[in-house]
């Protein structure tokens, strides 16, 4: 598909979206919203595991970090931008820190480790009855206006809220798209498939395996931090390493090979689960499955699997080779 | 990137399957249909609640509408599965309320879920009956405080289980209790109703030791363990469900039962419960030493209007029902109470038909308080014991206090949570 | 003092099904190199099993277990020939993505057998009742399951210290190349392997259901406190494992006495540490 064709795409993409609430019920706005929420979080994970090779498990805990800081701030001071700012600055942090310790490891010992500092923050958000509310969480937080530069823009209705949403989701993914094609980018997909390699031609590889998580860690906290504002609560279970799971789908769904990966998959696990739950209970039955033909049949995703059809295979990598050949 | 026109063509598909056809004609109040959403736990440990919350709502509605319905509009219910998880409650009911078209709302058991739902009520303006979810701050605090008028609990809350202070109030030979508490807040909530009720009433008693389990919990052996070594006469123990279950069973296998006095299972009076220790309890495993509530037992009030309720219920759906079940079927009959009066759908008229409303249910008369829009009505606590005109083990010996006596009343201060 | 070793007791017939659980998951892993998400769920499944063939069949206590484990076996044997072995030379990552698709699906299609309601059948007669020790009521069953995880402790150091077998499988596990060259059927090793691990998981939860609820969801809980103490033992070390366990089992015992409020954050904490600071695990040599 030629450059082009591909703007076309885009544009077309971003006008239904700004259109979405003036067609579409407010449900499906609402929806919209945590599909948005869920790309967010996948993008920065997808830098970590597609970019870098690093598979986190605990994503969910930064996404707590920015949605009970978000929270705690609007609670104090009712003004959205502080909020979601210093939501994501404390993910950022808690990342910096967590991650200056976790990027030790590479693959299972990097999973794990991962899992323990999630859980950890999941039973500080359980436990800590003086910050977090204990299990009952932190309640009745405002959907707080947008102050910008003596303008105030008050958000009474899921439809409002989902422009700033948008506006969020769209510059992040935009300015996640400048890192992947920059230098940067290269320099991460280098020690992905070769840590040695990559070392010899003398970069820090540590050093760059920690900007990945910390960038991850801000965009899980970006995607928590539009949480509480929506939902006027933040409870202890978007912390727990089940919710860490959420992206990790998403992005193998999607495909961890294409830019485009982690915002197909977002769409299509929230959609998806939307419509089938309401014909059956067993939507983790289905996803399941699904999860387990990916793995072994699709390691490229949907896109991965799209462009398989469409491009005849001109470019496709051997998706077996995905996320490094060294493995085991 | 062609994905991105797939997706869009996706988005319109999944999106345009979901929006429904136009319904029949319009009844007295303007609607097709009035329109049920419910929702409880039906996946996990607890799921039974959340399933008797469903054969509650559907009994009623069933009933309602072979009679005509109301002001001759027909009731139409959908239930869906919180998964126990605030953020899965609160997309059902944005689900239910403004894509399914829900009027009314109903269920949901636990206290996490329903304080996530407190404010989301607020903002789509539809009334949810709660009819499970105890803690003391949904109504005290979004409704007293917060004015979340949407908000009604017709089951009692967490102040039900102070009722233990008054049932063993007289037990002279029990001084030192302990409990074995829910490490949440419904667990913190009772311990500190429970001490505060008992400091009241008898000055003398001691609190000697806590252990707390947390949701899930499937090994209580630990904090049995824990508590005994403490030498209590009473525990009050709050895990429920198949944790009561759990936690009696392997209580029992520690000889819990030969050293203490009296145990009080907060709502170990619920079916499930019930059923769950019949061997036991037949057996006489307990020793006449477990006690309990809820927040209606079947076999009280002996009424013509709960006897009815009782064998209706049996016969549909062949199983006796627990008090979630009976809370939300009583919730919708106290809906089509306040619609009937208010001759209207909107929450403001609804709610101001709700003023002052007295109302025999199955649990006996309820009484609507409007301070908190809690509806007021007394539980009796009691023995567990085997009747064997009873399938399942039952409460014997009841007891019933004046909620006068042991719930809270505004103005309320704040209660003190600690371990 | 009393209290204390009696806590301790409680605790240690509490770290037996840790141990049963995670010594499955640290072989399978010490030998294939996965770690697999799904174990827990194979505990639900054998704690199922169990239940159907003891608690509704009426099949003897003992039989039941045993077919619990066989079955579960054998679908430890289908999921590594069909599902893993196509990953083998893959990043591990994808192993460990297949074995959580495994979990959504095994636990969901747990709930379409059983139903979401939880259930315990009573404990067989033979097993009921308690001795006194520290001058309280112990119960017997407790006994019984210290007594069933030291003799799979003794039959594991046996099966792969003295056998040809375990021979055979410690080669693989220490140089897959070497060891089929040498003539050792390496696939073989393998399937044997996830077969006697999931069957390990398995007798943990056949084992479980007269004391603790069956229900969707308990395998989810339980691999995670798998994770830990394969973690703290070091992956792949079944002493590290049973040492894990015990000090699991009974640090979360003496906790509930003494320090409820951490416990969780605490073990995580400590998980975390001995990933950072001692990866090989606590116990290896």
């Amino acid at each position: 598909m030629n450059d082009l064709a591909r703007r076309w795409a885009v544009a077309g993409l971003l006008l239904a979206l700004v259109l979405l609430p003036a067609v579409a019920s407010r449900y499906v706005t609402y929806l919209v919203i945590h599909i948005l929420l869920l790309a967010l979080n996948a993008v920065g994970f997808n830098l970590l595991f597609g970019q870098t090779g690093l598979l986190s498990f605990g994503q969910a805990g930064f996404y707590a970090v920015g949605a009970y800081t978000c929270a705690r701030i609007l609670l104090a001071w009712p003004s959205l931008l502080p909020g979601v700012l210093g939501g994501t600055a404390a993910a950022a942090l808690a990342a910096l820190l967590l991650g200056s310790l976790s990027v030790r490891h590479t693959r299972i010992y990097f999973a794990m480790l991962t899992l323990a500092f999630g859980m950890m923050i999941f039973s500080l958000a359980w436990k800590w009855r003086a910050v977090t509310g204990g299990d009952d969480g932190l309640v009745g937080i405002p959907r707080a206006p947008l102050e910008l530069f003596g303008l105030v823009v008050a958000l009474p209705t899921v439809e409002r809220y989902y422009y700033v949403v948008l506006v969020a989701a769209v510059l992040a993914v935009a300015l996640m798209h400048r890192v992947v094609h920059s230098p940067l980018g290269l320099a991460l997909r280098a020690v992905r498939d070769s840590e040695v390699r990559a070392e010899h031609v003398g970069l820090n590889v540590r050093r760059l395996r920690l900007v990945a998580f910390t960038v991850a860690g801000a965009y899980a906290g970006l995607a928590g931090s539009l949480l509480p504002p929506l939902e006027n609560t933040v409870t202890p279970p978007i912390a727990h390493w089940t919710a860490s799971a959420e992206p990790v789908l998403a992005t193998l769904l999607g495909g961890i090979r294409h830019f485009a990966g982690p915002l197909v998959g977002a769409f299509v696990l929230v959609a998806a689960k939307d419509v089938i739950v309401r014909f059956t209970v067993h939507w983790s039955l289905v996803l399941g499955a699904v999860v387990v033909a990916l793995v072994l049949g699709f390691r490229g995703g949907l896109a991965g699997a799209l462009e398989a059809l469409t491009v005849r295979g001109a470019r496709v990598r051997p998706v077996s080779a995905a996320a490094g050949e060294e493995g085991r | 990137m062609r994905t991105v026109w797939v997706v869009l063509v996706g988005v319109g598909l999944l999106f345009g399957a979901s929006w429904s056809a136009a319904g029949p004609a319009a009844c007295a109040l303007g609607v097709p249909a009035i329109k049920l959403g419910v929702q409880g736990v039906a996946s996990g440990p607890h799921a039974d609640y959340g399933r008797q919350i469903e054969m509650g709502a559907q009994l009623a509605v069933e009933e309602i509408n072979a009679a005509g319905g109301i002001l001759g509009c027909r009731l139409e219910m959908r239930f869906m599965d919180d998964e126990n998880r605030p953020a899965v409650g609160v997309r059902n009911a944005r689900f239910l309320v403004t894509e399914w078209g829900a009027h009314f709302l109903y269920g949901t058991d636990s206290s996490g879920v329903a304080m996530a739902l407190g404010p989301v009520l607020r903002e789509l303006d539809r009334i949810q009956f709660f009819t499970h979810a105890a803690t003391h701050r949904l109504t005290e605090e979004l409704v007293a405080q917060q004015k979340i008028k949407q908000i009604v609990r017709v089951s009692a809350p967490v102040y039900q289980d102070a009722v233990a202070a008054w049932l063993f109030r007289d037990r002279r030979d029990v001084r030192r209790w302990a409990t074995i508490g829910a490490d949440y807040e419904y667990g913190y909530a009772t311990w500190a109703i429970f001490r505060e009720q008992m400091r009241r009433l008898r000055p003398d008693v001691e609190f000697v030791g806590a252990a707390w389990a947390p949701f899930l919990t499937t090994d209580f052996s630990p904090h049995i363990a824990a508590v005994m070594a403490t030498n209590p006469d009473g525990i009050i123990a709050t895990p429920w469900a198949g944790e009561a279950v759990t936690l009696l069973r392997q209580a029992l296998l520690q000889g819990v039962f030969d050293r203490i006095k009296v145990w009080f299972q907060a709502m170990g009076g619920s079916v499930d419960v019930l059923e769950g220790i019949s061997q036991e309890v037949r057996e006489g495993r307990f020793q006449g030493k477990l006690y309990a509530t809820a927040r209606y037992i079947h076999n009280w009030p002996n009424t013509e209007t709960n006897r009815s309720f009782v064998s209706r219920f049996a016969k549909r759906w062949n199983r006796m029902p627990n008090y979630s079940a009976e809370t939300t079927y009583s919730a919708v009959y106290i809906t089509k109470a306040a619609v009937e009066k208010a001759r209207s759908l909107q929450t403001d008229r609804v709610i101001a038909a709700l003023q002052g409303m007295r109302v025999e249910t199955p649990a006996g008369l309820r009484v609507f308080r409007s301070e908190d829009h809690q509806f007021v009505y007394a539980v009796p606590a009691g023995k567990v014991v085997w009747d064997p005109r009873y399938p399942i083990a039952v409460l014997g010996e009841l007891k019933v206090f004046d909620p006068k006596d042991y719930w809270r009343w505004p103005p309320f201060r704040p209660l003190e949570l600690s371990k | 003092m009393e209290v204390f070793a009696y806590q301790g007791l409680i605790g240690l017939s509490s770290a037996m099904y840790l141990w049963l659980v995670s010594a499955g998951l640290t072989i399978i892993f010490g030998v294939l190199g996965v770690l697999n998400f799904a174990h827990g769920s194979l505990f639900m499944l054998g704690a199922y099993l169990g239940y159907t063939l003891y608690g509704l069949a009426g099949v003897p206590f003992g039989l039941a277990v045993l077919g619990s484990m066989a079955v579960v076996a054998l679908v430890g044997a289908g999921v590594e020939r069909g599902l893993l072995r196509p990953l083998y030379g893959l990043d591990p990552s994808y192993q460990l993505l297949l074995t959580f698709g495994l979990v959504l699906f095994l636990d969901d299609l747990a709930k379409l057998v059983w139903g979401g309601v939880f259930r315990i059948p009573p404990i067989p007669g033979w097993l009921q009742g308690s001795v006194s020790l520290f001058g309280r009521p112990y119960p017997f069953y407790n006994l019984f399951l210290i007594a069933v995880g030291l003799s799979v402790g003794v039959g594991l150091w046996w099966l792969f210290d003295r056998t040809w077998w375990g021979r055979a499988v410690r080669a693989t596990a220490s140089d897959r190349e070497m060891a089929a060259a040498l003539g050792i059927r390496t696939p073989t090793v393998f399937s044997s392997v996830f077969m006697l691990g999931s069957a390990l998981a398995a007798l943990g939860g056949a084992l479980s259901t007269p004391v603790r609820p069956v229900a969707p969801g308990i395998g989810a809980a339980m691999i995670v406190q798998a994770f830990i103490i394969t973690v703290i033992g070091g992956l792949g070390n079944l002493r590290g494992a049973f040492a894990g366990s015990l000090l699991v089992g009974v640090l979360s015992s003496y906790g509930t006495l003494w320090f409820p409020e951490f416990e969780l954050f605490f073990i995580f904490a400590i998980m975390a540490a001995v990933l950072l600071v001692r990866p090989q695990g606590l116990f290896a040599r």
